[in-house]
């Protein structure tokens, strides 16, 4: 049995899980996953305005909290907070550090700010093999941080898959921290979530698991928390990675006194093409919210509407109007109604002028007009896409340091 | 008798590209085959009318329903002008509901 934790289930979840995962047992591998589509689109940015970063900085912090005691405990650890720059981050690292890096597929769509394949996890494997301490990849799917350590452990084959798709049921389950402890979990009330354990995967040799999590944590871990984490961002049945097809109508859950225990997970021959993350530059957006307060409110709506639309033109621009007011309210906020605006337009200065034009109309429009918060510069926006490539075009290497 | 969906089941959402899914799970055989009976892809949409193009899949074996719904998030979180990008709470949406749920399963 292999004990596999998982310490982040975004970039910018909870700082001190790393240190709560390895004070808290025993463990073998502590896993973290920094990267969600948007996030790439953040890194994205991160790397135009340097060309040195590109990864997940909050783990760098965390690597100078616990690196030491992780090694004291013989933790390994596998996370992939390298983004778009892996070596970068592998190279701040003082230990025996493995990267991942061939994800980068920026050559191949030369038109998209960011571009990776979604790499599986024999590179993670090899890395652990040759004896890394830190493993740090790029874009992988968020389950091949627990499927590799796993079949690193366990010495498993590539065609093993039924075993690879167990780990990555136990991989699914983790990869979101805490909503697999009870984090935004329907049934919140049965349970106390204020501070919710991180999740823990007790790995077999045949690729069932237990998912638990330290003693004394909070949250919980039972049938309930497990299905609804493995409901989380799926599709059809046949859940297809790059290491193998997982098939969810097989998974069996049984409770467990620590836990969950999954079995019966069946596997089958992965895809022949890989998944790609593609982020694309798609203009500036900027939006504001005018509360409209008492009688008339679909009036009111129409007219700062009208207005808005005379001084900066209707392209652009998405309205939804929140009839949140209630008739002859006690409260004002009760009383009022929400006007949402959007912009998304390709010219910047048309996203910020779309800011002057919702203020100017702060005298000269309904009665009662106040927005929640003033609108700033407006942003840039991304759009994402997948694509898919075929395998052979895309060349994974684990590097150790 | 008429009660909000989520008085017998769980949900969870979030999204996939411009794509959001929305699982929904109940906790024993018979809520299931209720539900599996019940919650069909119309039932879906006119529970939810934002659902335009909509794929169903059952996971008896989890007691639960995965819809996949598509294109609700346009192109993306990023780039979405949806109130809630992410679909983070359409299943919350969805257990509020109010459906008529067999007696004997309340």
């Amino acid at each position: 049995m292999i004990r596999i934790g998982n310490a982040s289930g975004f970039y910018g979840d909870r700082l001190s899980a790393m240190r709560e995962q390895l004070e808290g047992g025993e463990l073998d591998v502590l896993t973290g996953d920094y990267l969600a589509e948007l996030t790439m689109l953040i890194l994205g940015r991160d790397r135009m305005k340097d060309s040195s970063l590109g990864y997940a900085k909050t783990f760098l912090r965390q690597m100078e909290d616990c690196l030491a005691l992780a090694l004291d405990k013989g933790v390994k650890i596998v996370v992939n907070a390298g983004g778009l720059n892996p070596e970068g981050l592998a190279r701040k690292l003082g230990a025996k550090v493995g990267y991942v890096t061939g994800d980068d597929l920026k050559a191949r769509f030369p038109e998209a700010l960011t571009a990776n394949a979604y790499l599986g996890a024999w590179e993670i494997a090899e890395c652990l093999d040759q004896g890394a301490q830190v493993v740090v990849t790029g874009r992988v799917t968020d389950a091949s941080l627990v499927v590799g350590p796993a079949a690193a452990h366990f010495g498993w084959a590539r065609d093993d898959w039924h075993r690879l798709a167990g780990a990555t049921v136990a991989g699914h389950v983790l990869e979101c921290g805490t909503q697999a402890t009870g984090g935004n979990y329907s049934f919140f009330t049965e349970i106390d979530v204020t501070r919710p354990g991180f999740p823990i995967a007790e790995v077999d040799e045949d690729g069932s698991c237990l998912i638990t999590k330290h003693d004394g944590t909070g949250g919980a871990v039972n049938v309930d928390t497990v299905t609804a984490q493995l409901l989380y961002e799926i599709g059809a049945p046949e859940y297809l990675g790059p290491d193998v097809t997982t098939h969810f109508d097989t998974i069996r859950l049984d409770p467990h006194e620590r836990g969950v225990r999954i079995s019966g997970t069946r596997g089958s021959p992965p895809p022949g093409t890989l998944k790609v993350c593609l982020n694309t530059l798609g203009g500036f957006r900027n939006s504001t919210t005018f509360v409209l307060t008492g009688l008339d409110v679909q009036q009111k709506a129409d007219l700062v509407r009208r207005q808005l639309h005379d001084a900066i033109g209707e392209e652009g621009l998405t309205w939804t109007l929140a009839r949140t007011d209630q008739r002859d309210a006690a409260t004002e906020e009760q009383a009022s109604a929400l006007l949402h605006v959007t912009i998304k337009t390709t010219d910047p200065k048309r996203a910020k002028g779309f800011s002057r034009a919702a203020i100017e109309l702060a005298l000269a429009s309904y009665p009662g007009f106040h927005v929640t918060a003033p609108p700033g510069d407006g942003t840039p926006f991304g759009v994402y896409q997948a694509a898919y490539v075929n395998r052979d075009e895309v060349s994974a290497k684990a590097v150790l340091l | 008798m008429k009660r909000p969906l989520g008085t017998i089941a769980g949900a969870r959402s979030g999204d996939k590209g411009g794509d959001a899914n929305l699982g929904v799970w109940v906790r024993s055989d018979e809520a299931f085959e209720w539900l599996n009976g019940f919650l069909t892809t119309e039932k879906l949409k006119e529970l939810l009318p934002e659902a335009r193009e909509v794929s169903r899949y059952e996971l008896p074996n989890l007691k639960a329903l995965n819809f996949v719904l598509h294109g609700l998030l346009g192109d993306g979180v990023a780039s979405s002008t949806r109130f809630d990008p992410q679909a983070k709470a359409l299943g919350e949406w969805l257990r509020s509901r109010e459906v008529e749920i067999p007696e004997e399963l309340l």
